[in-house]
């Protein structure tokens, strides 16, 4: 049977990264979309990654450049899939691209246009810690470095100010269009990758820890923001006010288990990675992790474990994790919670870190719908036993890799990719 | 043909051209002294990135006749790329180009128009001291051989062969002991999820069996083996007779050995004896099998030695659980107490899993502490309350270890250990199942603790590495910007052959000097440094490129 050359993989983490680089060279060409306007994924949320501290913008940046110059390789950022047709070997897909406004290939990422913009916007990718205009990139050092348009902010195309280009006056390379629309692209694929990804539980209904509630209760994706030098404060560690400095922050272990019943895996090693960031950056700061179980599957985790918990943070056990209880006093943060003979006790910090669960990305049940393939009960991608492959979904042709299909690591979401690679490569070939 | 060097300087819009001078830049670098006996070509363009400006420097490099290029620019990390193309479509050598960054290293950085215009000359006047300096260089094509070589017969190095054998490609599956299966093979039941179970370990077998393309040596371990990717030559030998060997040609190795369980008699808090009823986690699944004598009272100890080792063996949790559950089925009078200090389930499936264990009615205690003599148990709980426990069996999770082998096969592969011990990975994070050797991969317990389904996706992800970069029929080119050494100046110490971290060096005894391996070479200059003769030198990066380069930036 003749198949399609082409690839189509979903999601440009580094799940989705790693895939598109290994068959683009072995000759393959790849369509890679992306729903946001940037690619990468959550790694480069992160200021640095554990264990090594490696910088994850230069582990990811090269392999972003790599992508975004492969000639094998079409990345569509602002778009998703629509529909879905047709057998393993010979797909049909239908993707919307989101229009951009902004040129890719005219446009340098001087950045000339974002200030003369007079809307202000919420930036939901700096988890709402700052503002962006309706002209923006997420983050410095996005990429590809091309700002894209809210068009339902943007005044000129809501249409409440017809007058107003000052984007496109202000851009010398003419690279801004406020006449695009979105288009409707099709392509053919021979097999599909789906590696969208995880978000973060929403934890405000967990009314007991005062998330939404006390300005001084984070979620850990709002710290990692806010520890990163391309952040919404360029890394101080200042808290909502713009003003204080904690002196001491508790990191609260296992937020949202109870409720998604299962280990999210990398939060025990985001959480000391955090007490290690807390004290390299604010050396007098009392930090506390309170856990009930740690959690460290990989050889190389223990060790930095160890070495937060004798330098940079003292670790508190909870004999339960559904009885902790955060209330506000004085601008202090009191925390009640259940010690190791099951009686209450208290700590009073200034900050608090909730390290809450991965969940599946928002919208996989719809992309679900739209390729035809199951989801287990915590709606991830569910995969075929292992001796089929857990990278194989209940629908032949298409795979999964990363979080998509449970919550993982770095590492273990490559290799979970590399390995459906070996699939794609075999229906391919055969 | 006389030198002709190009200079192009790209105004990326508004970005280098409103913060530094450009009529000033071309006029001064038109009118360099030291460059008045060379012909030069120097230009502008708004956007040399660009369709137009591709096309641009295109004509330019064939019209003149260039014999080298300068780009100033942007960073090359943006467009390196982009202009090394340009020269490929024309006649230049890409080697005799050279970017210099006047956008990040100077536009970007230097609020005084006038300052930042003298640092753009100042550095293009550098990568024109080096251009002229840089020397044409060739990219060669080599066959490659796709057949794989996989050491250990175990669940991962089954998987592997059965995922890259075909009719264009052979796979060596080469095992120390008697028959295929490795530890999976001792295993009673495998962890019951998604109801898979142990016949998927004969079905492999019986696949492996009928493959043609897959060629089984037991009782066999790898003698010896030098080359690269696409390229290596090995020996294998008969584990009970070294002489009988047996030469294989294969492009990659996937290194599948396994793993070991940690000898809890070694232990200081275990004092225990091999009559004691206490058995580590894969002897009991054994006697399990064989129906022994039924005991009354059981303990099952988590993390035995992990403190020692230094790591969570992460398969462990699980394991053990799975032996509780498997001791309340075959008898429900059975008391099983679980010892356990944190509990690791870090699959999405674990949790319901632990759910059910605990409603068979196991006991479970969180320890900070536990001593161990014969079948008596002394441990102090997380609230510090101590207890005794006397039972009539022990079972005890010991760490999984590295194999007895494995420092013989990293030295033979050229592979880094971690400092576990363990195969280290080209890069933990973003390169997990390679290794620094291109061309071999890692994969299951040698790589580090992992459980069957994790053992056999990394053994999917080798197969997806191979598959990729080892196509049947496709050549190999390998770096060009590798090091060579002069066999004039080599004094034959040998200090290059420690500080290679690729194995790329080797000493050829005839001539008594030392010897680059180019197709293994990465080009990273680790030898050039050591070299106290000074006999070696990096090709693109040799002392006087470098040198020419440095001494204009700098003055």
């Amino acid at each position: 049977m003749e198949h399609s050359e082409n690839v189509l993989i979903i999601g440009s983490g580094v799940a989705g990264m790693e895939a598109s680089l290994m068959l683009s060279k072995a000759g393959k060409k790849v369509t890679l979309v992306e729903k946001l306007s940037l690619i990468g994924g959550k790694t480069i949320k992160n200021e640095e990654t554990y264990p090594n501290m490696d910088c994850s913008t230069c582990l990811v940046a090269p392999i972003q450049q790599e992508i975004l110059q492969d000639g094998n390789i079409t990345v569509l950022t602002s778009s998703q899939v629509t529909a879905v047709s047709g057998d393993a070997g010979d797909f049909t897909v239908k993707i919307n691209k989101k229009a951009g406004y902004v040129d890719l290939v005219a446009c340098l990422g001087c950045g000339m246009c974002y200030p003369v913009c007079p809307v202000e916007l919420i930036n939901e990718w700096e988890e709402n810690l700052t503002n962006k205009k309706a002209i923006y990139v997420p983050c410095a050092g996005a990429l590809p470095n091309v700002p894209v348009i809210d068009a339902e902010k943007c005044l000129h195309l809501n249409g409440t100010d017809k007058e107003c280009n000052k984007c496109v006056e202000a851009c010398m390379f003419g690279a801004i269009n406020l006449d695009g629309s979105d288009e409707s692209l099709e392509i053919n694929a021979g097999a599909i990758l789906v590696a969208t990804g995880y978000d973060m539980m929403d934890i405000s209904t967990i009314t007991d820890l005062g998330y939404g509630k006390y300005p001084g209760v984070y979620t850990a994706m709002e710290f990692e923001r806010l520890f990163a030098a391309n952040g919404p404060t360029e890394g101080a560690l200042v808290m909502r006010d713009g003003e204080k400095i904690p002196s001491s922050v508790a990191i609260i272990h296992c937020v949202g288990r109870s409720q998604s019943h299962y280990c999210s895996s990398v939060c025990c090693m985001a959480s000391a990675k955090h007490a290690h960031f807390l004290h390299h950056k604010l050396k007098d700061a009392k930090i506390y992790n309170i856990y009930s179980d740690i959690c460290l599957p990989d050889k190389t985790y223990q060790k930095f474990y160890e070495d937060v918990k004798a330098h940079s943070s003292q670790f508190i056990y909870q004999s339960d994790r559904d009885r902790m209880k955060i209330t506000e006093k004085n601008g202090k943060l009191k925390i009640e919670y259940l010690d190791a003979k099951e009686k209450t006790a208290s700590l009073d910090v200034d900050m608090v870190i909730l390290a809450n669960a991965l969940r599946p990305a928002i919208g996989s049940d719809e992309l679900g719908k739209i390729l035809g393939i199951n989801h287990d009960k915590f709606g991830f991608v569910e995969a075929q036993p292992f001796n089929i492959g857990t990278v194989v979904t209940s629908k032949s042709g298409v795979f999964v890799a990363g979080c998509a299909e449970g919550p993982k690591d770095i590492q273990s979401s490559v290799i979970q990719s590399e390995a459906a690679v070996a699939e794609i490569m075999s229906l391919l070939n055969s | 043909m006389s030198d002709k060097i190009g200079i192009y300087v790209c105004e990326c819009g508004p970005n280098i051209a409103s913060k530094v001078d450009i009529d000033k830049i071309l006029e001064e670098v038109s009118n360099l002294e030291d460059f008045k006996d060379v012909e030069l070509v120097v230009k502008n363009h708004k956007l040399l990135c660009s369709v137009d400006g591709k096309k641009f420097l295109e004509n330019e490099i064939n019209e003149n006749n260039l014999t080298h290029l300068v780009c100033a620019a942007c960073s090359p990390r943006d467009h390196d790329t982009t202009f090394i193309n340009v020269c490929k479509k024309t006649e230049l050598n890409p080697y005799m180009y050279q970017m210099v960054n006047i956008r990040e290293q100077c536009a970007w950085i230097i609020p005084d128009k006038e300052e930042a215009t003298e640092k753009a000359i100042r550095i293009i006047h550098a990568g024109m001291d080096r251009v002229l300096y840089q020397q044409p260089l060739e990219e060669k094509q080599l066959d490659s051989n796709p057949d794989v070589l996989i050491i250990g017969g175990g669940i991962a190095g089954m998987e592997a062969a059965l995922k890259l054998a075909s009719k264009d490609r052979m796979v060596f599956l080469i095992e120390k002991t008697d028959e295929l299966g490795g530890k999976s093979a001792k295993l009673n039941q495998l962890l019951p999820r998604q109801g898979v179970n142990l016949n998927i370990l004969h079905q492999k077998l019986s696949n492996i069996k009928s493959n043609k393309y897959i060629k089984v040596f037991i009782n066999t371990e790898l003698a010896s083996i030098i080359g690269f990717l696409g390229n290596f030559e090995i020996v294998i030998k008969d584990v009970n007779d070294s002489e009988n060997t047996t030469e294989l040609l294969a492009g990659a190795v996937v290194v599948a050995t396994g793993f070991e369980l940690l000898d809890a008699t070694t232990l200081n808090k275990y004092k225990i004896s091999k009559d004691d009823e206490v058995y580590n986690a894969l002897e009991i699944e054994e006697m399990i099998s064989k129906n022994g004598k039924e005991p009354q009272k059981v303990a099952v100890i988590h993390c035995v030695g992990r403190s020692e080792v230094g790591y969570c063996s992460k398969t462990c949790c699980n394991y053990l659980l799975k032996i509780s559950k498997m001791l309340k089925e075959q008898s429900s009078k059975i008391e099983v107490v679980e010892l356990f200090k944190h509990l690791c389930l870090p699959n999405k499936q674990d949790e319901a899993f632990f759910k059910q264990v605990k409603d068979k009615d196991v006991k479970f205690i969180r320890i900070k502490d536990v001593n161990v003599s014969g079948t008596s148990i002394e441990l102090t709980d997380i609230s510090d309350a101590k207890q005794k426990l006397d039972v009539d069996m022990i079972i005890l999770g010991t760490a999984m270890i590295p194999t007895k082998e494995t420092k013989y096969l990293a030295e033979e592969l050229k592979v880094e250990l971690d400092e576990m011990g363990f195969y280290q990975e080209a890069h933990l994070k973003i390169n997990p199942i390679s290794t620094n050797t291109d061309g071999v991969f890692v994969v299951g317990g040698a790589h580090g603790p992992t459980g069957i389904s994790e053992s056999m996706l990394q053994a999917q992800a080798a197969a997806g590495k191979i598959l990729t970069q080892l196509i049947p029929g496709q050549k190999i080119i390998p770096e060009v910007k590798v090091s060579e050494i002069l066999e004039a100046y080599c004094t034959g110490c040998k200090t290059c052959l420690d500080v290679c971290g690729f194995g790329a060096i080797y000493f050829d005894e005839d001539k008594g000097i030392s010897v680059v391996n180019e197709a293994i070479c990465r080009g990273c200059g680790n030898c050039v440094g050591s070299c106290p003769s000074g006999s070696i030198r990096t090709r693109h990066f040799t002392n006087p490129q470098l040198y020419q380069e440095v001494k204009e930036a700098l003055r």
